[in-house]
């Protein structure tokens, strides 16, 4: 196996890491934060137009520790299998 | 710097995407032409390695956290153009599928964290190349450039639109509280991490993968 998917591999083997912080971004705040520190939503931010099906790197069946590592393994699989299509498609091309 | 959803107007997000879809298209097209055997394996890792990184939420002073991008790495190892698809297709998948920014804010996101971020980087690495620390610089430079794209489209909102009470529609803090929140907080903290994060990985990728990174 070529040495960067192992390098990749063990990134994601401490991914868990990133669960410490509690903490959301800047800017990322769930809405009853808006509430309390301008006592109103604004309106576009109200409702969300889109439910996205693993919602913050969270699985309701595996755990926080689970759900991350779930959603690490899907997200780099989607990016391999994107890039992995691609190439097929520019070598009939070419 | 993920924006969600229903922070930006309408005029904001139309904008972004006007002036996105091209540069993908270019970017679409540069990728086609470096995409092969050799290079499917580190492109692929080093995109993958961006959507790990970006998990490794830090915590800072001020009950807020973050997280190094790894868009320089990619902009300097392959193309800007490159580094800017591959985290527009991060950015994509965190969105659909995590909740992670949004599908309205998605070429705004793309446009600060891959385009800026990837260019600034580049031209700083092409710049000062010959130093050991570029690859730090880069990655510093690329958070910061990055940061000040997200902060001024997020601080512009609150002029763009209030309801019948004068309430803002959309993000409603304005430049003066958004550049020193997020582009202080990617000058103190989080283009360190990225500065180190691009530095040790570049130098780690010299050693394992030495000939698919001659020509940098």
């Amino acid at each position: 196996m070529k040495k960067i998917y192992l390098f990749v591999l063990a990134v994601i083997a401490l991914v868990p890491l990133g669960l410490i912080s509690e903490n959301p971004a800047w800017g990322e705040w769930e809405n009853e934060y808006y509430e309390k520190a301008l006592g109103f939503i604004p309106k576009a931010m109200q409702n969300s137009i889109f439910e996205a099906p693993i919602p913050d790197y969270a699985t309701s069946s595996l755990g926080d520790v689970g759900s991350y590592y779930f959603s690490a393994f899907l997200g780099v699989l989607i990016i391999f299998g994107v890039f992995f299509i691609l190439k097929k498609v520019v070598k009939v091309e070419r | 710097m993920h924006i969600p959803d229903g922070y930006l107007a309408p005029v904001v997000y139309g904008a972004s995407y006007a002036l996105a879809i091209p540069l993908w298209a270019i970017a679409f097209k540069k990728l086609k032409n470096s995409l092969d055997e050799e290079t499917l394996p580190l492109i692929a890792s080093l995109s993958a390695l961006s959507f790990i990184v970006m998990m490794f939420n830090i915590p800072v002073p001020g009950g807020t956290s973050g997280h190094a991008l790894g868009v320089a790495l990619i902009a300097m190892i392959f193309s800007p153009w490159i580094g800017f698809l591959s985290i527009s297709l991060v950015l994509f998948i965190q969105a659909l599928i995590f909740g992670d920014g949004g599908l309205t804010s998605f070429a705004a996101n793309s446009l600060g964290m891959g385009f800026f971020g990837a260019f600034s980087a580049y031209f700083v690495y092409q710049k000062t190349k010959h130093l050991k620390y570029a690859p730090f610089l880069a990655g510093w430079v690329s958070a910061v450039a990055s940061s000040i794209f997200i902060a001024v489209i997020l601080g512009i909102e609150p002029s763009l639109g209030v309801d019948g009470s004068g309430k803002p529609l959309y993000f409603p803090f304005g430049l003066d509280v958004t550049i020193p929140a997020i582009v202080g907080s990617h000058i103190l903290f989080f283009g360190i991490v990225e500065g180190i994060f691009t530095q040790l990985t570049f130098k780690f990728l010299l050693k394992i993968e030495p000939e698919a990174l001659k020509a940098v």
